[in-house]
């Protein structure tokens, strides 16, 4: 099974008259054979995507193009798209293999071929030997890795899935993304996935889209978005917390930190700076490297690594977030200089009328913590 | 939670409450039963007179009577009717269902209203009052008696199948879909074996509205249709032998237990 190539294009879709655009003006392509993650928070417009690509709903602008043919008009039934969803939704009257078979049985494949088959795509998810039970009577795990089998027997040109690890616990889930990895080196499908967790479009996609209020704020690989993210909201979705307004002028950002050199050519104006923890280095107060002083305000323990909220003194002050290395300890209330590699240093337009209130990246980090 | 750990906690009250609840159904099943009996004695009575505590002597001579008054044929009747009726209100209580959960239908609650109307209505009167129309109209008598009938078992067969849908995950649905199956085939492969249950509870109940409605079918039916309940009343009310009455009875109580065990279990191994 080697995937094809789709490609969504504009599309637009406006749930009820007088309300804004569930999605608004969304194109993205899908190589054939690649992953790609729309990543986005919840009420972003990211499940419309996928309702729309399967043709369960109809877009009000736009289109969905299969290698190259328009689907618009064509049923799902015949769309060659297999969706999982969050919730496994095996079929409760059909045993496990029926489950996995319904594709084939719907075609019209004989029963005793469907079910061979079927028991073929159960061992490719681990569960051979379980075709025999009530779909009812399974683990959360089990139940989704049958939903991931029963739609790759469909075969189809495009597996979508929407958000189908969600509901399951950390360790359940990151299995559940190596069988994918797995998977993909495997059977080479085209996958459209949504999530709101960035850790798994990370672990996942190949390049990732975010979508923010139905709008693509930004596409490309996770690693670009990390680096580079075009918008405040990329950043914070993305676990970004550190944001220090200020004003760019001949490549130079001024705030809070003082004059920060920024790598790249950034247009002249209001900015804000902002630089992922990961990227930030905590150094003694007096090492000559050090960008800005602070001190420890919040020590946040993440594993191994601790995330410390540092407070830059000033008039209107400014925290930057760091991540410290491994092992590394640093108490709340010591003074430290950060280093802030120029790389690292990425500047995005403001808000005009930002929504939320100060404390919001702190809320949208915590929440988007993996 | 916390309710079952208080009870936990103290046994006396778990076992009062366990005593209580076993005494509640006796009493119930009792209460249901107790009727019965005198039926089932009655029926096989070829002489009961009134000191007596059982009949003095068994027989069939209830049961030949039955026979003779045009039992069978009058069993045959309901038979048809209820399941004429329930093939009728089942599917259009499902589609009333489904149109009243799944879209924002204006005025759904005035299209709900109507639909329980003969809830309400008084039956006699309907009944009298559209015999005439009817008559006028030229239908024939028993196809007035079933259209009657499917309207009065709307109100049951779709409140049972607005509640199924409204439980009812239309995910299921396009999940089936994705998997490439057509509209017809999500209905017969998904939403028909899921809904299975339901389905056979609202089709028991429009079965009986069928099967023991009296008023429609005499007045309606302008007494050329008998069935068990016109038999039923016809020999209580003549000068019949209460053996005669029992036998008939049975007969017409009969089928729906039975209907209503298979339906129950059908609906205990949907919900396993």
């Amino acid at each position: 099974m080697s995937g094809g190539a789709l490609r969504l294009a504009r599309l637009t879709r406006v749930h009820a008259a007088g309300q804004p655009p569930a999605l608004d003006d969304f194109t993205l392509d899908v190589p054939s054979g690649s992953c790609v993650a729309v990543l986005g928070p919840s009420g972003s417009g990211k499940s419309t995507v996928l309702r729309l690509t399967a043709g369960l709903d109809e877009p009000d602008g736009g289109n969905v193009h299969l290698d190259g043919r328009d689907l618009a008009g064509v049923p799902p039934e015949r769309r060659g798209m297999a969706m999982v969803f969050q919730r496994p939704l095996l079929f409760p009257h059909l045993s496990v293999r029926d489950n996995v078979a319904f594709a084939d049985r719907v075609r019209g494949v004989p029963r005793r071929r469907a079910r061979e088959r079927a028991e073929h795509y159960l061992g490719l998810v681990a569960l051979g030997g379980f075709g025999d039970r009530p779909a009812r009577a399974l683990s959360g795990g089990q139940e989704q890795r049958v939903a991931l089998a029963r739609a790759l027997a469909a075969e189809p040109q495009v597996l979508l899935l929407d958000e189908p690890f969600s509901a399951l616990d950390s360790a359940l889930r990151e299995e559940m993304h190596d069988l994918l990895l797995d998977l993909r080196v495997r059977l080479d499908p085209t996958v459209l996935l949504v999530t709101h967790d960035a850790g798994e479009a990370d672990a996942l996609a190949d390049t990732v889209a975010v979508l923010d209020g139905g709008r693509l704020q930004q596409a490309g690989p996770m690693r670009e978005l990390y680096t580079a993210p075009a918008s405040l909201a990329v950043n914070r979705l993305l676990g970004g917390r550190t944001e220090v307004p200020g004003t760019v002028r001949d490549g130079v950002h001024r705030s809070e930190l003082g004059a920060l050199v920024l790598s790249g050519s950034v247009p002249d104006g209001p900015g804000v700076l902002v630089v992922r923890p990961e990227a930030v280095r905590v150094t003694a107060p007096d090492d000559p490297a050090a960008d800005v002083p602070g001190t420890v305000v919040r020590v946040r323990r993440r594993g191994l690594r601790a995330l410390v909220a540092v407070e830059v003194p000033g008039p209107g002050g400014a925290s930057v977030e760091a991540e410290l290395a491994a092992g590394e300890e640093l108490p709340a209330g010591r003074t430290v200089g950060l280093v802030l590699p120029v790389a690292a240093r990425a500047v995005v337009p403001p808000v005009p009328a930002d929504p939320l209130p100060a404390a919001a990246p702190c809320l949208t980090g915590d929440t988007l913590r993996p | 939670m916390t309710a079952v750990e208080e009870v936990r906690a103290r046994p006396g009250s778990d076992r009062t409450v366990r005593v209580a609840s076993r005494t509640g159904r006796t009493l119930l099943a009792v209460w249901l039963v107790l009727p019965v009996v005198p039926l089932l004695l009655w029926a096989f009575a070829d002489r009961w007179t009134f000191p007596a505590l059982l009949p003095q002597e068994w027989g069939t001579r209830g049961l030949d009577e039955a026979l003779a008054a045009g039992a069978g044929g009058a069993f045959a009747h309901s038979t048809v009717l209820g399941a004429a009726v329930a093939l009728l209100a089942t599917p259009l209580g499902a589609m009333a269902g489904r149109a009243l959960t799944s879209w924002q239908l204006p005025g759904s609650t005035a299209v709900l209203a109507v639909l329980m109307s003969p809830l309400v209505l008084p039956p006699f009167a309907v009944a009298l009052g559209l015999d005439v129309l009817l008559l006028r109209l030229r239908v024939p008598a028993a196809a007035g008696v079933v259209m009657l009938l499917v309207v009065a078992a709307l109100p049951y067969t779709t409140v049972v199948m607005r509640a199924a849908y409204a439980a009812h995950d239309r995910g299921f649905e396009d999940e089936a879909r994705t998997l490439g199956a057509s509209a017809w085939q999500t209905v017969f492969h998904v939403q028909l074996p899921l809904l299975a249950p339901a389905l056979a509870g609202a089709a028991f109940l429009a079965f009986l509205v069928g099967w023991s409605d009296y008023i429609v079918t005499v007045l309606v039916g302008g007494g050329q249709l008998t069935t068990l309940p016109v038999l039923v009343a016809a020999a209580a009310s003549a000068t019949g032998s209460d053996a005669q009455v029992a036998v008939l009875s049975l007969a017409a109580i009969l089928p729906p237990v039975v209907l209503l065990i298979v339906v129950g279990t059908l609906g205990r191994k949907g919900r396993r």
